[in-house]
């Protein structure tokens, strides 16, 4: 403990103005953000790796340069990639789930607009980077965007202050903004952090369900302080983060000849140059997370209804949603129109990406585009407002929101497979339609209990677990620890074996994640035998 | 008895972990080594016990704890110790710099050198090797008349259409100067063989119009070799750009604006070897190719290409396009 406490004096960690954490929390739903920032953290340092390499002047050639030459270029390069996939989905998941918490709420009405705007500032980012590579896709993708922009006559001159000499081989420009967007997403970060730590994370609803929901300073005080559990939990999901953002993408460096329509999701490798005879035989799509847009641009060849339905009227609704749902309450049951309009938001987020994906670039009718997002409007707005209110005629809102996103999926998945036959719409639709079924299946046991207990009101007593059940856990859990152990010593040992260039290399990415996740994993299992009560 | 799991109306007495606890005291203070003093215990009672127990039980807890610790520190420390290989990707992949061409032996796919009078000419295999640097592939050709006889290929001025500027070429060398080589790599776009490769006299014929990629010949090439009377052409079937391989890579049709830059190559009348020295005309594409093309062959010494191919270099040809 002699280290421990002359950190703990030294740096003054009891001071820091940092939120103090009640046991309930300690669950990676409370933590979204920190792995989103940990995402961050790991995209920026290889980033910064990469920065040493590639050159502007020839982007296609220096990349190629850096996967073929550089030792453990291709490592850091996917994992960037990877990085910054997961920092987009996470951004995502952090946002919905504080949108379904009413996190927007008094007092934190700053804290979501901020997060809005970075995760508008990671998507522009994200752009930037794809387009560095400059293979077929990210030139055709600029292309894109430079006539999304061009349309909009009062707004051509923004090209060359964007993308300077790009069609010339040029990416300098890009490279810059590349990285003054990331800059200002660090700036927008601290502020973002320090306002969630002066808060505090959201707390459940058992605690505080009307907003304002803070701790009072009494409670707060209460609470573990952030050195040293925070700081141990936090090691263990930031490790965790890291090690799957260097292991998906270089494992997936050995699938090859994936189908087409995978490739947007699960191919870190760069396509071919543009210049070259194989480019005119690839199909360019954009980059997954943009998918959406690329769909919505065959709804409509005017560009401004274009960016008004798909950039515009979301983004000012997110916005403005904190002022818009001025209700106190966060209970989802209390705000079913926001409710309506968040699975709404992540259905058609969802649909319309995985129809990009399938139909890149087919100009699709008003009626069709009626059968595929009528529909699930109907079916969200119906199964919000037929929830019923009273406590104890539904399962947990969480559960039920799970079932209503799984039953929207699977309608659309329906729907998509009807319009478009194929042997992936069906695959997806297989997907979502046992998804539905288990979601179907586990509000069915709930469905019976209730009216079980209507007909005898005696509440069951909470069976919390016997302290011999957990002292055996901890047992286990120090086993596993031991194991991960020796694990990570073989493959740490094994990590001096691994080329530095090749197509073995990326086995590099993989070890080194494994490793990242055990010992995520491990911390994790420190915190559940020391801490856990 | 001892129940884990309490009934409804039963209340828990005793803790688990205190339970453990007393056990391991119990078997502490029947254990000799520890030296539990009865009669001490009932004078000073509590006192007593609570030092006994300091001293000898310990906190569990504390004991278990450091030892996790110390193996998730071991885990880090793995960690720590694979990433030590990975500090390499700061060390950038040595650049040989390169001040000048070098001078390579041209050997065939099993090492032996290529003599020159054995080079069949107006062979329809693409025939490629490597120069200056890898990554930068290079035709060879041993050019003849439309009988199959090798022609002397003359020094000539090869005007660049971009700039409107000259350089002369040397011509060809071997015994009967019918040997050339010229970049393989397209000046337009930089497509490279098979979309771009020699077309023999046989096939400089209108029945290429009709035939498929990568063998078509546009209407425009085949024109331009009726009207310089050039039996054997130079085409990439990407975009129709046709050199003139008998006047050093020559444009005779666009899209091109630049010939083919020129290896330069050596003929050993001795042993019949063929050595490649150095490049003449613009850069290999793509370096000059944006916008004005750079005049200096040295550009393909840069590394974005690879490294040096050294003093030998491999000509392999396998592919003959017109048989697929």
């Amino acid at each position: 403990m002699g280290v421990s406490e002359w950190f703990k004096e030294r740096l003054g960690l009891d001071d820091l103005p940092f939120f103090r954490t009640p046991d309930y929390m300690y669950k990676v739903e409370y933590w979204l953000g920190a792995l989103v920032a940990g995402s961050f953290i790991y995209t920026v340092i290889s980033g910064l790796i990469l920065l040493l390499y590639y050159n502007p002047e020839a982007g296609y050639s220096s990349t190629e340069t850096l996967i073929q030459e550089v030792p453990y270029g291709s490592v850091v390069l996917y994992s960037h990639l990877y990085g910054a996939y997961a920092m987009i989905i996470l951004a995502y998941v952090h946002m919905f789930r504080n949108y379904f918490d009413g996190a927007y709420k008094k007092p934190r009405e700053l804290l979501w607009i901020l997060g809005v705007l970075m995760l508008v500032l990671t998507l522009g980012t994200a752009f930037l980077g794809y387009s560095l590579i400059g293979d077929a896709l990210a030139t055709s993708a600029v292309d894109v965007g430079e006539g999304i922009i061009t349309s909009i006559p009062s707004l051509s001159f923004l090209i060359p202050i964007l993308f300077g000499n790009y069609d010339a081989g040029d990416y300098g420009r890009v490279l810059a903004w590349h990285i003054i967007l990331v800059a200002l997403i660090g700036v927008l970060f601290m502020l973002h952090f320090f306002m969630a730590e002066h808060y505090g994370m959201m707390p459940s609803k058992k605690e505080k369900n009307k907003a304002p929901a803070v701790y009072t300073k009494e409670e707060w005080q209460k609470f573990n302080p952030w050195w040293p559990r925070n700081f141990v939990y936090m090691t263990s999901l930031v490790f965790m983060t890291w090690g799957f953002i260097l292991l998906i993408p270089n494992a997936l460096a050995y699938l090859n000849g994936l189908p087409q329509e995978l490739n947007p999701f699960l191919n870190p490798k760069p396509a071919p140059p543009p210049n070259s005879p194989a480019a005119a035989h690839i199909t360019t799509y954009p980059p997954w997370f943009f998918l959406f847009l690329y769909k919505i641009a065959d709804f409509t060849s005017d560009v401004v209804v274009f960016l008004l339905i798909g950039v515009i009227i979301p983004l000012i609704y997110l916005l403005l949603v904190p002022f818009i749902d001025r209700s106190p309450y966060l209970d989802l049951k209390k705000r079913r129109l926001f409710t309506a309009f968040g699975i709404l938001m992540i259905t058609y987020l969802i649909q319309t990406t995985i129809w990009g994906d399938l139909t890149p670039g087919v100009e699709i009718p008003v009626y069709q585009q009626v059968i595929v997002y009528l529909p699930p409007a109907v079916i969200t707005l119906a199964g919000v407002f037929l929830i019923p209110t009273s406590r104890k005629a539904v399962a947990s809102p969480y559960g039920t929101l799970g079932f209503l996103v799984a039953s929207l999926l699977f309608s659309g998945s329906l729907v998509t497979l009807v319009v478009s036959p194929s042997a992936l719409t069906a695959t997806v639709f297989a997907l979502f339609a046992v998804l539905f079924l288990l979601a179907a299946r586990s509000l069915t046991p709930v469905a019976i209990k209730v009216e079980k207990q209507s007909q005898q009101p005696e509440p069951q007593p909470v069976v919390s677990e016997s302290p011999r059940n957990l002292e055996v856990k901890k047992r286990l859990a120090e086993v596993l620890i031991s194991l991960l152990f020796i694990m990570s010593v073989v493959l740490a040992a094994q990590l001096w074996t691994i080329p530095a260039t090749g197509y073995a290399s990326n086995m590099f990415g993989v070890d080194l994640g494994l490793i990242f996740v055990m010992l995520g994993e491990a911390i994790s299992l420190y915190h559940y035998v020391v801490y856990r009560k | 008895m001892i129940k884990f799991r309490l009934g409804k109306d039963e209340k828990e007495v005793l803790d688990y972990s205190n339970l453990t606890f007393f056990r391991k005291l119990a078997s502490k203070i029947r254990d000799p080594r520890t030296k539990f003093d009865v009669k001490e215990f009932a004078k000073r009672g509590d006192d007593y016990l609570f030092n006994y127990v300091n001293k000898n039980v310990g906190s569990v807890d504390e004991k278990r704890r450091k030892f996790l610790k110390s193996l998730v520190f071991g885990i880090a420390a793995a960690a720590v110790v694979g990433i030590i290989p990975g500090v390499r990707v700061l060390v950038p992949p040595t650049i040989t710099s390169v001040s000048g061409f070098p001078k390579s032996l041209l050997v065939d796919s099993s090492g032996n050198p290529i003599k020159a009078s054995s080079l069949p000419v107006n062979s329809p295999v693409i025939l490629l090797f490597e120069y200056p640097m890898t990554g930068e592939p290079n035709f060879l050709l041993n050019l003849g008349d439309s009988k199959g006889n090798p022609v002397e290929i003359p020094p000539t001025t090869v005007t660049i259409p971009q700039t409107g500027k000259t350089y002369q070429f040397p011509g060809g060398v071997g015994p009967n100067k019918s040997i050339v080589a010229y970049s393989a790599i397209c000046q337009h776009l930089g497509c490279t063989p098979p979309y771009i490769h020699f077309y023999p006299p046989q096939y400089v014929s209108p029945a290429q119009l009709t035939a498929s990629e990568p063998d078509q010949l546009s209407a425009e090439a085949l024109l331009a070799a009726k009207q310089n009377h050039v039996p054997a052409l130079i085409h990439c079937d990407c975009h129709g750009s046709t050199y003139d391989p008998y006047k050093g890579a020559a444009v005779l049709t666009g899209p091109t604006v630049r010939p083919l830059p020129a290896v330069l190559l050596e003929w050993d009348s001795t042993t019949d070897y063929l050595y490649a020295i150095g490049a003449i005309g613009v850069a290999t594409y793509p370096n000059g190719a944006n916008g004005v093309p750079s005049n200096d062959p040295t550009d393909d010494l840069s590394n974005s290409y690879g490294s040096p191919v050294g003093d030998k270099t491999t000509a392999s040809g396998t592919e003959n396009p017109f048989s697929s």
